[in-house]
């Protein structure tokens, strides 16, 4: 499904990513946590292609992401929520990347309902709110119809009733067999809607644990990431 | 990669930036014409030659834009991000690069075809206004309108080169302006032995027209067709390589 076997990034001297090994359970919603800086979204690009390990390997159903044949029908992604050109409409974002996955436009509409965007989707990205912006990443990774879904840091900027509404649709998504691997700071939100959590400090793992064995989560991750590390 | 390029054409006409850059090359082009035009004397005029030179100004002007269409299909997703949702769909990249390259060519026919013809239907009207014959025949016209759009074309296809090997945009527009409006010139001027062999003098060999003092020393259209696809094929190949191998931030 989604692995991560001796996983290393260097950038000159700084390690971002250092010696990281995991897996994920096909049917379960993990969170990657960490404090800024600890290799969480460098962890996202090197499993999503965008960058290259610099030893390792990260793979998705078995292979190397850019070796993937139409990976948007496996993956979904959100990487940051400002990855729009802010002159371009929602709704023609999301044709420019369903073009070019050969996925129809009549899929556009579905995603663009399914994240209550279909009133806002002729207006200019630059008019959205963050919450928007966040529902319209999402609604470009669920054009595939995806089997995995790797978000970063998913709730910022949407509201009370938005992240309700996306905790539902994660239990869902992985109700249905679908897997989900989420980078957070949300602690509080995290423990409310994932299975287990994997806990990033200075490109390291330094724990990971089910949700349901932990009795605090929050004491766990700052002894964990605060802590010089031995 | 038909449907990669079906999603390049479709980027293009979904945003305001390219009816914005068409906008100023219209403005410009008419700023100039009419400068040389009003200004330049009666006897000066009348000489085919000059009127030849004249048009040049379109053919450069075209080249620049559609290089400037091209280079920021590729800057503007890299400075926006939206290259990102472009590589997760596509991550064969080479693939992404060559459609933008064919998407700017058929836009760059588009911009090469706008500039000639705006240069030559306001020459022919200046000239008209002034009460100057006009001392070019219809194959002059064939030759910059085809020549014109055909050296615009690839054009764009180094812009998306150039702006896929530096990346970011303002360095790619401010190089592309600084080379074609200053650099190319003043070797056309200083060492045109070599500069005829140039991107913008192979334009100008295209058209058969070109704004400066070299004009008569062009080389011959054919052997500007290929100088300018070897600039377009090493810009484009170029790119693609860079791209593929470096980090998305």
């Amino acid at each position: 499904m989604l692995s991560v076997t001796h996983l290393t990034k260097r950038y000159g001297e700084v390690v971002a990513v250092d010696d990281l090994t995991f897996a994920l359970e096909p049917g379960s919603i993990t969170a990657l946590l960490g404090p800024n800086g600890a290799g969480k979204t460098t962890t996202l690009r090197l499993l999503l292609g965008l960058a290259e390990p610099t030893e390792g390997t990260a793979t998705v159903f078995g292979r190397p992401y850019r070796e993937l044949e139409a990976p948007c029908r496996r993956v979904g992604a959100v990487l940051e929520s400002g990855d729009f050109d802010p002159g371009r409409s929602g709704r023609n974002h999301l044709r420019a990347l369903a073009l070019a996955a050969g996925i129809g436009f009549d899929r556009v509409e579905d995603v663009l309902a399914l994240v209550d965007l279909d009133a806002a989707a002729d207006r200019r990205v630059r008019t959205y709110s963050l919450g928007m912006r966040q529902r319209l990443g999402l609604a470009g990774a669920l054009l595939g119809d995806p089997e995995l879904l790797v978000l970063d840091e998913p709730a910022n900027g949407l509201d009370p009733a938005g992240v309700h509404w996306l905790r539902g649709f994660l239990r869902q998504f992985a109700d249905a067999g679908g897997t989900v691997l989420i980078c957070s700071h949300v602690l509080a939100e995290v423990a409310q809607t994932v299975d287990s959590v994997l806990i990033l400090s200075a490109g390291r793992l330094v724990a990971e644990r089910r949700i349901d064995e932990l009795s605090d989560l929050e004491a766990l991750y700052l002894e964990l990431t605060t802590a010089p590390v031995a | 990669m038909t449907a990669q390029l079906r999603s390049e054409l479709l980027k293009q006409r979904t945003t305001r930036t390219n009816l914005v850059l068409l906008a100023w090359m219209v403005a410009l082009v008419l700023l100039v014409l009419a400068l040389h035009v009003l200004s330049f004397g009666s006897d000066d005029l009348a000489r085919a030659s000059n009127q030849m030179k004249i048009l040049g100004l379109g053919t450069s002007i075209g080249a620049l834009f559609a290089a400037l269409l091209g280079a920021l299909s590729i800057t503007g997703e890299l400075r926006t991000g939206t290259i990102r949702p472009t590589f997760l769909v596509t991550p064969r990249r080479s693939r992404v690069v060559a459609a933008k390259v064919v998407a700017g060519m058929l836009a760059g026919v588009g911009v090469g075809l706008l500039a000639e013809a705006l240069t030559a239907g306001a020459e022919a009207a200046g000239l008209a206004a002034r009460g100057i014959d006009i001392e070019l025949g219809a194959g002059d016209y064939a030759q910059l309108l085809a020549g014109g759009a055909l050296a615009a074309a690839l054009f764009a296809a180094i812009g998306v080169g150039v702006g896929a090997l530096v990346r970011n945009q303002v360095a790619t527009v401010a190089g592309l302006c600084v080379w074609l409006l200053f650099v190319e010139p003043l070797l056309l001027g200083d060492v045109p032995a070599a500069a005829k062999y140039a991107p913008e003098a192979s334009a100008g060999a295209i058209a058969g027209a070109i704004q400066s003092q070299i004009a008569d020393a062009l080389v011959a259209p054919a052997l500007g067709v290929l100088l300018l696809v070897a600039y377009a094929a090493l810009a484009a190949v170029g790119g693609a390589v860079v791209i593929n191998r470096r980090d998305v931030e």
